[in-house]
């Protein structure tokens, strides 16, 4: 793609922003990504969310899903806020808000498989973190839930021309990257990595949303590595893109294993075959977790 | 998603899940056999505990832990719980992603490399294939799909230890649980009318599928099955101890050619047994790769 093509992208990418979808909070939200947690406090969260009724419902919906295991159910943000912690809590508001801000005609991936796919990416993300021993179990979660923010700017901005990509993708049973660059000469990678740049989104976030379909190297960032890992499982156990792909996943030897080995002892240990099992089993509670919070009924 | 192997226990609420006697016996049986109940589907694997319990009167998942792991039967009961969790294994068209995984990757992967060699002959086996549902099956999908195989011919060996099983194989008379996943289509194509409740495979059927009796702990006879593209051996390494399944999973590696597969039970994994193969992953399936020779890695489509 030339310079100019991707500067006319960058407009219309632009126009997202004034999008009358778009959720109050998401600025603010935004803004806070930045801080580090330490400058957080929990009334400002609360505030926030509270601002936002539909959201502060979804997010307790959230949080009471057997997703985030805790003591007592949730009945509020507060609550919400102080079982979870604020980094979960963040993400749950800002997996929220990117759901809101696609109009209900412009979803061209199903809302619902979407959502699957991106929560399925999360928590395997996270548990691979936790099993390695990775610093930040949950900035992987977040990473795993908007990797694929793209898909959402696709949808949007270029309408009925992604549509054609899913169709594409769906009946070659190619990768949807490979059916985005025949159609579009670009893909999902690209157009979220430039809304990750117009929102300010942490350099680390938008590093993965830009290579997690482009780990060649063993120098790559743990955090691109896992969300590369967990999208690869999630494709293969029914959490993709909701059409039969003709992959196979050798993670053992994909470059994001290779890379993280060298820094994580603790992957060589690693039950693969376990791992998938787990996530297989899981399957139920993302669908739940996904019809309950995101998929709207009205 | 892979159908669930049976139906959810009829009295979930029953066991109390959060007992950690059930955690011990999930990581006894993975440990064991290799079979992995995760989290999710431990309601199955209490309900199949109680039925076990029952039987030999143990009142709580600890003391039936026991009968597991210090009684003097306890590779006995071991084996009666194993045959409770893979009860009702095996139905036609049992896994349904394996077939996929084939004709997606798998046999053109394979056709490629063996088309290059001058081959056109693709052999499988199913390695403890019970009363034959997993090869009919097998048979009935590679005749569904000779566009794919384009005028290659291919042999599938059936085998197993159990001799009344082989013959049950043989006869190829099946009830509405072994065709519960075959479709009206090919029933009327592979099937003759038995008797009111049952059907018979047809000779064509019959012909494609090789019967043996192998005991896969037979150095002498395993030596002697070569040239493998696809091992199906579901469900039966779950009753050998570590040192026979490592030496039967060696077997197999020799087996299969080069760039060929191996499939376990759905359920099963070689963690910890043996790292000759490849751990590869399907849409809803994985399966077990022996690489070429000079393989370096990297990764594949």
């Amino acid at each position: 793609m030339n310079a100019e093509s991707v500067e006319t992208l960058r407009h219309k990418i632009r126009s997202i922003d004034s999008v009358p979808s778009m959720p109050v909070i998401i600025r603010p939200l935004l803004e806070m990504l930045q801080r580090p947690l330490e400058k957080l406090n929990v009334a400002d969260v609360v505030n926030l969310i509270s601002c936002d009724k539909s959201l502060a419902v979804q997010c307790v919906r959230m949080a009471n899903s057997p997703l985030f295991p805790r003591l007592n159910e949730v009945e509020n943000v507060r609550s919400a806020v102080v079982a979870l912690g604020l980094q979960r809590v963040q993400s749950i508001v800002l997996g929220c808000s990117l759901n809101q801000i696609v109009p209900a005609d412009k979803w061209v991936l199903e809302m619902s498989i979407f959502w699957r796919h991106s929560l399925g990416c999360a928590l395997v993300s996270r548990k691979i973190a936790t099993l390695i021993g990775y610093a930040d179990p949950e900035k992987a979660y977040l990473a795993g839930l908007i990797h694929d923010v793209g898909i959402l700017v696709n949808s949007m901005v270029c309408h009925e021309k992604f549509r054609r990509c899913l169709q594409l993708a769906s009946s070659e049973k190619i990768t949807l990257v490979e059916a985005e660059e025949k159609c579009l000469g670009f893909s999902h990678v690209l157009t979220g990595k430039i809304l990750a740049e117009q929102w300010n989104l942490p350099q680390n976030l938008s590093r993965v949303i830009e290579y997690h379909h482009a780990v060649s190297d063993t120098e790559t960032e743990a955090l691109v590595c896992l969300v590369r890992l967990s999208d690869l499982i999630c494709r293969v156990r029914d959490l993709g893109y909701g059409y039969y792909e003709n992959i196979a996943v050798d993670l053992v030897n994909e470059p994001a294993w290779t890379a993280l080995e060298a820094a994580y002892s603790g992957l060589k240990d690693m039950d693969g075959a376990r791992l998938l099992l787990d996530v297989e089993a899981s399957m139920d509670a993302i669908i739940k977790a996904v019809d309950d919070v995101f998929v709207t009924k009205n | 998603m892979p159908v669930s192997a049976a139906s959810p226990a009829p009295a979930e609420e029953a066991h109390d899940l959060k007992d950690p006697a059930y955690l011990k016996i999930r990581d006894l049986i993975y440990h064991i056999s290799g079979i992995y109940q995760p989290d999710e589907k431990l309601y199955l694997l209490a309900s199949r505990c109680a039925q076990r319990m029952n039987t030999v009167h143990a009142k709580t998942p600890s003391e039936y832990l026991d009968h597991l792991t210090v009684r003097g039967n306890r590779d006995a009961e071991l084996r009666m719980l194993l045959n409770e969790i893979t009860i009702g294994e095996t139905y036609m068209f049992r896994s349904v992603p394996q077939l996929d995984a084939l004709r997606s990757v798998i046999l053109p992967q394979i056709m490629q490399a063996k088309a290059s060699m001058g081959f056109k002959r693709l052999r499988f086996w199913s390695a403890g294939c019970s009363t034959g549902e997993e090869p009919y099956t097998l048979a009935m999908f590679l005749l569904e799909n000779q566009q794919l195989l384009n005028g290659w011919t291919f042999d599938i060996l059936a085998t197993d230890l159990n001799d009344r099983s082989l013959e049950a194989a043989k006869a190829g008379i099946y009830g509405e649980y072994a065709l519960r996943n075959t479709t009206d289509a090919l029933r009327k194509k592979y099937f003759t009318t038995h008797d009111a409740k049952r059907l018979q495979a047809s000779d064509t059927l019959k012909s494609l599928v090789h019967f043996d009796r192998v005991n896969l702990s037979d150095d002498s006879k395993m030596t002697f099955l070569k040239g493998m593209d696809v091992i199906f051996c579901c469900n039966v390494l779950i009753y050998f101890d570590l040192n026979s399944k490592r030496k039967v999973v060696q077997h197999f590696h020799a087996n299969l050619l080069p760039s060929g597969y191996l499939f376990l039970g759905h359920a099963e994994s070689l963690f910890q047994v043996t790292d000759i193969f490849h751990l590869v992953h399907f849409p809803g399936t994985s399966a077990y790769w022996k690489p070429p020779i000079g393989y370096k890695g990297g990764s594949k489509p």
